[in-house]
């Protein structure tokens, strides 16, 4: 069979008439229901004020969270290491504040959470490595864990706020958005610990400083992938009832 | 005297753009010409697809149930038709991934009691041989090319548009279709080789 010949099959179905009556009923049905009590509705505000809001809200809880911990990370990186941490940082919460505003309107792009994770995992490990030094692993675990926890107490904030502005669109995939809400949670527990942390071991700081965004970006992917499952669930049963 | 067009007539004249406008600023008219218009377009993008035929007009009236909650997320200029086939492509997925995990979950001890009417009647007219032989082509392909093709061939859309409603890059969507027109080929061609 010949490309043409596909065509033609495809062309037919797509100016073949659909059966008699089909969708006339329902789209009464639609006009009925959505026509009475019309009321106007404000757009959603543009992309890139929503991505601006996403960043606003990194920065601000990054900050707040070094702030109430204490700045002690701050005060013993040198300008250099300053100077190449907290732009790749907001390189990375920017990819991940782009995907969750566009992830708030349908047909607006194509996502780039798993990019802006990628990019979280794979670049950060390999800066850190060549940016600090100490590979031991004597009291690894002891004080990693701490790192851990407090990274992710400040990423859960940030996810419940960033689930609360998502909301004011209109999301098609909670997975994609579960996952850049989680990696932008991520690297607000990143920021705050770059800020606070004054362990400058590299394995420390590429494995449990790190770890933040990795945990807290399949938590987010997690939830929002349950939340697919719950409305794709209650679409088949309706369907089916 | 120049005749002033009534607003019926005002509205279709319209381009679905400034109708969406128009349907976020709660004009009636406006509105009613925009579901007039796109259903359609809709109805036909379920009815190809053979998993959803028998759904199309439960799988129409709840696209439009959700185009009326994400209304304020349409940005006035934009293209309506991704925006609207973006949000019919997830809930056409929505309901075949309910239906599926509900037929999974449920066992059939009891042969099911007739039902009063069935969704639609295939075997009505001559229609059938056209849809088995739209079935049989489709039914080549994995649903990512399925659906870019039916987008393209069937709802008429460009690659553009076909891109922003899927979430991908226009060249993603041409390498889709290229890759589905190849597979087809060589399926119908082993067909007849087997002949």
């Amino acid at each position: 069979m010949k490309k043409d010949e596909i065509d033609k099959i495809l062309d037919r179905a797509a100016n073949r008439d659909l059966p008699q009556g089909l969708g006339r009923a329902a789209m009464a049905r639609v006009q009925g229901t959505l026509l009475t009590d019309l009321r106007p509705v404000r757009p959603l505000a543009p992309p890139w004020v929503l991505t601006l809001g996403f960043l606003a809200l990194f920065a601000a809880l990054a900050v707040g969270g070094g702030w109430a911990l204490g700045l002690h990370g701050i005060r013993v990186l040198s300008l250099g290491q300053r100077g190449s941490i907290f732009p790749l940082l907001l390189a990375a919460a920017w990819l991940a504040a782009v995907s969750g505003a566009r992830a708030m309107r349908p047909a607006s792009g194509a996502p780039l959470c798993w990019i802006a994770l990628a990019f979280a995992v794979g670049v950060f490990p390999v800066l850190f490595s060549l940016i600090f030094s100490g590979y031991g692993t004597l009291n690894f675990v002891h004080e990693g864990v701490p790192c851990l926890v407090a990274g992710l107490c400040v990423a859960i904030p940030t996810g419940l706020a960033c689930a609360w502005i998502l909301r004011l669109g209109f999301v098609l995939n909670w997975s994609r958005s579960g996952l850049a809400a989680g990696v932008l949670s991520g690297l607000t527990g990143l920021g705050m610990l770059e800020l606070h942390c004054p362990n400058l071991k590299a394995i420390h700081v590429m494995v449990w400083h790190v770890a933040v965004v990795v945990v807290s970006g399949l938590v987010g992917w997690a939830i929002g992938w349950m939340a697919d499952r719950f409305r794709s669930g209650t679409a088949g049963e309706s369907k089916l009832g | 005297m120049i005749a002033t067009p009534s607003a019926p007539e005002a509205a279709s004249s319209l381009s679905l753009e400034s109708l969406m406008s128009g349907y976020q600023q709660a004009d009636e008219q406006a509105a009613a010409t925009l579901i007039e218009r796109v259903s359609p377009l809709l109805l036909r993008y379920f009815w190809v697809h053979a998993y959803h035929r028998g759904y199309a007009e439960d799988l129409l009236q709840e696209t439009w149930m959700r185009i009326h909650k994400a209304r304020p997320t349409y940005r006035r200029g934009s293209p309506v038709l991704p925006w609207i086939f973006a949000i019919a492509r997830h809930t056409g997925l929505d309901y075949y991934r309910g239906a599926r995990r509900v037929e999974v979950r449920e066992m059939q001890v009891d042969p099911l009691p007739e039902v009063a009417a069935k969704p639609v009647d295939f075997a009505a007219g001559d229609a059938e041989p056209e849809m088995a032989e739209l079935d049989a082509v489709l039914a080549h392909l994995p649903a990512s090319q399925r659906e870019v093709v039916v987008m393209l061939k069937v709802s008429g859309m460009t690659v553009e548009e076909v891109a922003r409603a899927t979430a991908s890059s226009a060249g993603s969507v041409k390498q889709k279709a290229h890759r589905a027109y190849r597979k087809l080929r060589e399926a119908f061609a082993q067909g007849a080789r087997s002949k």
